[in-house]
């Protein structure tokens, strides 16, 4: 479920490219610091993301520096020269959300994706024991909605917005706790962040589910738009199409809230970038994912 | 009071058209068709309360100036603000509506629940539509919204709701539309090529479509 939260390069003004790419190398070079060699891994576009909304919150502008990759040490590479708190959180989210997603797959998968997942356990564990450590909170918010989400999942009747309930709470907190605890609990901007990361957990949940359709009606796993739509391993192209095309229509009433919420929210920073992802890069995965006729993975920026 | 041409993201030095195209690209911005049923409507209220008083000021201000120091009474631009959702419906659930109106949705959705379903009317379904939308659980909202039109399609208040639904499914508020080409598909350099290339594939053969070229 990662990687779907991205801006759309060809909109990106080259200035506002090159300081999303400081951003996501800030981003795997302070994994790397605080979370060890392994843990650049779990870099993500999303967590990228996540590191812009916090960046863009701060009083003064990151500045930018060039330097060297730490994974390929030929390439030139720009950094942020300050922000580090926003990078310290967000690499922990980073890691955490991959150790659950691991212990997800441990659950879901068969003997072999077991094993694999196993291994991969073992090494996200020590990075995930200091994340935790250091941010109780979110590893709190993020493994109490891997039990809601297993239990939306087994209900007797779960209906796509119960299923999507859990990733949407999950980043409503995460964003809502990214305000800092001394604000007061109801000012605008908490009120407004709240929104923003209920209706994009809710995409990403939706987005992730469609993605998946053909893959779980294979392995008989649980999605919700197969029960929704009342698809089987005999389904025709067309009835798959036809589903496509209603996640589509669910995943646009989706943003519609969330390009609400940005709408009114103040931003001092990288308030292109994080509009481009909105409003471009999010519709341009939909495009992706639901109508090209070949399955296709979407490439890196 | 902060600095109007702020509030509004221009310099001070653009000029009146720049700044009522700067108004109306952030007016649209917080229409309250894009925030209706939403729980932070008020916050985009606020917004747009302060871009139209930003406006009035600068409007106000540049008018001074013109007419060299006097001031004079401008009326004040009221801009999109004013319109009310304000509902004169005669109604059965009035303590619901009033309650959704206060922000108490989970005390508006308890008392709906305890309606028995044989008397679940289409005001029912609107209502309980308007709660899941605040809720965020919009596919339920939309089946619901639905089902209060099924049930009463001359309601012009459930078919508004319905109306929004829709369109914000089939991404007139951001999205993607698969039937709507991009705009760019076809720009006029494509329409000069193509024209230029015809025109060499008809003298190749010996004849000819733009005798200029």
């Amino acid at each position: 479920m990662f990687g779907y939260v991205r801006p759309q390069k060809s909109e990106l003004l080259v200035r506002e490219y090159e300081q999303y790419k400081g951003v996501y190398c800030s981003l795997c070079r302070q994994l790397g610091k605080s979370y060890g060699m392994v843990s650049r891994l779990t870099l993500s576009y999303d967590c990228t993301f996540y590191a812009l909304m916090l960046l863009a919150f701060r009083p003064e502008c990151p500045g930018f520096q060039s330097g060297r990759c730490v994974v390929n040490p030929l390439k030139k590479c720009t950094f942020c020269s300050s922000g580090e708190p926003e990078f310290v959180s967000a690499s922990a989210l980073s890691v955490i959300m991959t150790y659950y997603k691991i212990r997800d797959d441990i659950a879901d998968s068969r003997f072999w994706g077991k094993l694999r997942a196993y291994a991969l356990l073992l090494l996200a564990a020590r990075a995930h024991r200091k994340a935790a450590a250091d941010f109780p909170r979110l590893d709190a918010i993020i493994s109490a909605s891997m039990e809601e989400q297993k239990a939306a999942e087994q209900a007797p009747d779960p209906c796509l917005d119960s299923c999507a309930e859990p990733t949407a709470k999950m980043l409503q907190q995460v964003f809502e706790a990214s305000a800092g605890e001394d604000g007061e609990p109801d000012s605008p901007k908490i009120r407004i962040l709240r929104q923003f990361g209920y209706f994009l957990g809710r995409w990403v949940y939706i987005i992730d589910a469609a993605d998946d359709m053909e893959k779980d009606l294979k392995t008989a796993s649980f999605n919700p738009f197969i029960i929704q739509c009342g698809l089987n391993e005999a389904s025709s192209p067309e009835e798959l199409e036809k589903a496509k095309s209603y996640a589509n229509e669910v995943l646009n009433l989706t943003l519609s809230q969330l390009t609400a919420a940005l709408n009114i929210l103040d931003l001092d920073h990288f308030g292109e970038i994080i509009q481009n992802v909105v409003l471009k890069g999010l519709p341009e995965i939909q495009k992706e994912l639901l109508f090209k006729k070949e399955k296709v993975h979407v490439r890196s920026l | 009071m902060s600095d109007p041409y702020k509030v509004l993201g221009v310099s001070p030095t653009a000029t009146d058209d720049e700044i009522k195209a700067a108004y109306r690209e952030l007016a649209k911005k917080y229409h309250p068709d894009n925030y209706s049923g939403s729980p932070i409507a008020d916050l985009a209220g606020e917004k747009m309360k302060e871009i139209n008083e930003a406006y009035d000021t600068v409007v106000a201000q540049r008018k001074q100036q013109k007419n060299g120091g006097y001031a004079g009474y401008t009326a004040p631009n009221t801009g999109y603000a004013g319109q009310s959702y304000g509902n004169s419906y005669s109604s059965g659930f009035n303590d619901v509506r009033n309650l959704i109106m206060l922000g108490r949705i989970a005390d508006a959705e308890q008392i709906l629940n305890g309606v028995p379903s044989e008397s679940r009317n289409a005001e029912w379904y609107f209502l309980k539509g308007t709660v899941l939308y605040k809720r965020g659980w919009l596919e339920e909202a939309y089946n619901n919204f639905a089902r209060a039109c099924q049930m009463d399609p001359y309601n012009g208040e459930y078919r508004a709701a319905m109306n929004q639904v829709t369109n914000q499914r089939n991404g007139v508020y951001g999205g993607y539309n698969p039937n709507v080409p991009r705009t760019g598909s076809c720009s006029g350099c494509d329409v000069c090529s193509s024209l230029i290339c015809a025109d060499c594939c008809c003298e190749c053969m010996g004849g000819d479509l733009i005798p200029c070229c």
